[in-house]
């Protein structure tokens, strides 16, 4: 049995308008102390529909940012933001999002948040109970329908987020630092998850995420990003099939190529900020 | 429940070990000097006299009835004016800066006053007893509504919620604790201002005005009836209202 029964009959994915994602010319800064800040500068990617695309990159690198801008919470940006053709102007339910913290409700159970995400969709009311439950089973926390969010552990909650974001059958998934917050093992065990959800769903996701380890495990591409202000410096193809092997020799050169470009230039920034910002040095 | 239960009646004898030792110590002392204050066999009997002619019944209902009718009117329109005002500013503005004035009024302040508007009578009871249950709710429930997270209003806005979804389904039951306290607070406030005020109109019935009577009389047994009446239900409406305010924050991790 599929897990996933109702994977969109009634909208056939023809792949060439299922979640395609178009950056283009991207730009955005923050006032910061009465200055406008550059955040990202000139940021263009194309990303295929039911493709993973990873972000790694320092933090104040804008990773975070760009994906409030796709997800549309954030729309004060110059440049061009489209999905499947479309700009984005706004939040949508074609384009879903897990953050770091899971941001289930407290108040309500497992099973009532992610039925929530049902409430503007046009699902019939009918068949929601049997598509909540299916997307529990997904995340494999049947079980678990009744509990609060405070009863369940990080990467259970996490899970639930992943599927209240799912719920919807959204063209793009946004992944926020989904598993930051978990402990190695469990990060782990919900990295497989997401692997097999991923495969299982071929919804186009984008992942923002510190572990290059992580990055190159799930994504199809890696996007090694630059801070001050944040730039694409690099982009990693991961020619892999999934599911992937954490042991295959590739995945740890490309890490270990990563991080050293990582290290080297987040030096290099560090070294020519406190040289612009700390006046003793300045005098230099 | 159960565990509630098995713990009660030790948790009850404890609280009872000061009260039982101050009646003692109070035994004690009125025995040797009868003219000063009532001693407890007094009180008992006073306490047997009120209950055998039914005043007491009588005016513990009506206090009771005065108190819930200004909860009833005040608590709701102090909730609905709370949230109004954290989630439209332009309410806040208008509106806060009065209401925060008028609030500085102690509420037995308003007597007078609403005495001459309205002639001394329940109606003049009624108002002062619903704006004491009115401030409190109103402070706890903007309070609660204005710090309601930012992350998760960032999850009715990718839900698409209109709002009133976003009021029903976030902002509500995220303010729902502070509500609470606010309720709680005008539950013993209203109680404070329903004797208050009846101390001091004195008319018809209730457990205010049978201290007054009692004060008018010299009866020293009858007044302590009262007070003992007073606290001891005051102290169980507040119990009973734990209890409920437990059960609907079940979802929060520290209400277990």
């Amino acid at each position: 049995m599929s897990p996933y029964p109702h994977a969109r009959e009634d909208r056939p994915p023809t792949a060439a308008s299922r979640g395609a994602l178009t950056i283009s010319d991207l730009d955005k800064s923050f006032q910061i102390g009465g200055q406008a800040r550059r955040i990202l500068d000139n940021i263009n990617l194309d990303v295929r529909p039911g493709e993973f695309v990873s972000i790694v990159g320092a933090s104040g690198c804008g990773k975070s940012t760009l994906l409030r801008l796709i997800v549309g919470l954030d729309t004060d940006y110059s440049g061009e933001l489209r999905l499947d053709g479309e700009r984005i102007a706004t939040t949508s339910l074609d384009r879903g999002i897990v953050f770091q913290d899971h941001r289930l409700f407290p108040w309500m159970t497992l099973e009532q948040n992610i039925e929530l995400a049902l409430l503007n969709t046009d699902t019939p009311k009918a068949r929601r109970a049997r598509i909540v439950a299916d997307h529990i089973a997904l995340v494999n926390l049947t079980g678990f329908e009744k509990a609060y969010p405070h009863q369940l552990s990080g990467g259970m909650a996490q899970r639930a987020a992943i599927a209240r974001a799912l719920v919807t059958e959204p063209k793009l998934l946004l992944l926020d630092e989904p598993l930051g917050a978990l402990d190695a093992l469990t990060r782990v065990h919900v990295q497989n998850e997401l692997q097999r959800i991923w495969m299982t769903q071929r919804s186009t996701m984008v992942m923002v995420t510190h572990d290059v380890e992580e990055a190159l495990y799930l994504g199809d591409r890696v996007i090694v990003m630059s801070p001050n202000p944040g730039r694409i410096r690099h982009i990693v193809e991961v020619d892999l099939p999934h599911p992937r092997d954490r042991r295959s020799p590739l995945l740890h050169r490309l890490k270990d190529e990563i991080l050293a470009e990582l290290t080297s230039g987040a030096d290099a920034e560090e070294a020519r900020d406190n040289l612009v910002h700390l006046p003793s040095r300045e005098v230099r | 429940m159960n565990g509630w239960l098995a713990r009660f009646p030790v948790r009850a004898a404890i609280g009872l070990v000061v009260p039982a030792l101050l009646i003692l110590w109070w035994h004690w002392r009125t025995s040797a000097q009868i003219a000063t204050f009532a001693p407890p066999a007094a009180v008992g009997r006073a306490l047997a006299e009120l209950l055998h002619s039914g005043d007491l019944l009588r005016d513990t209902l009506s206090t009771l009835k005065r108190a819930f009718a200004g909860l009833a009117i005040g608590a709701p329109l102090g909730v609905a004016a709370g949230v109004a005002m954290g989630i439209w500013r332009p309410v806040d503005r208008t509106l806060g800066p009065l209401l925060h004035a008028l609030r500085q009024v102690p509420m037995i302040g308003w007597l007078p006053l609403m005495g001459l508007w309205f002639g001394v009578g329940e109606g003049t009871e009624l108002i002062v007893i619903s704006m004491s249950a009115f401030f409190p709710s109103m402070l706890n429930s903007h309070a609660g509504v204005a710090q309601v997270e930012r992350r998760y209003l960032d999850v009715g806005s990718i839900l698409r919620f209109n709002t009133a979804q976003r009021i029903r389904f976030i902002l509500l039951p995220a303010a729902m604790p502070l509500v609470l306290t606010g309720i709680t607070q005008a539950l013993a406030f209203s109680w404070i201002a329903t004797i208050g005020t009846e101390l001091l109109t004195g008319a018809g019935s209730g457990l205010g005005v049978a201290m007054s009577q009692a004060q008018v009389q010299q009866r020293l047994d009858v007044m302590l009836v009262v007070i003992a009446v007073t606290a001891a239900l005051g102290f169980l409406i507040n119990q009973i209202f734990r209890r409920l305010r437990q059960s609907l924050l079940r979802w929060q991790p520290s209400v277990q």
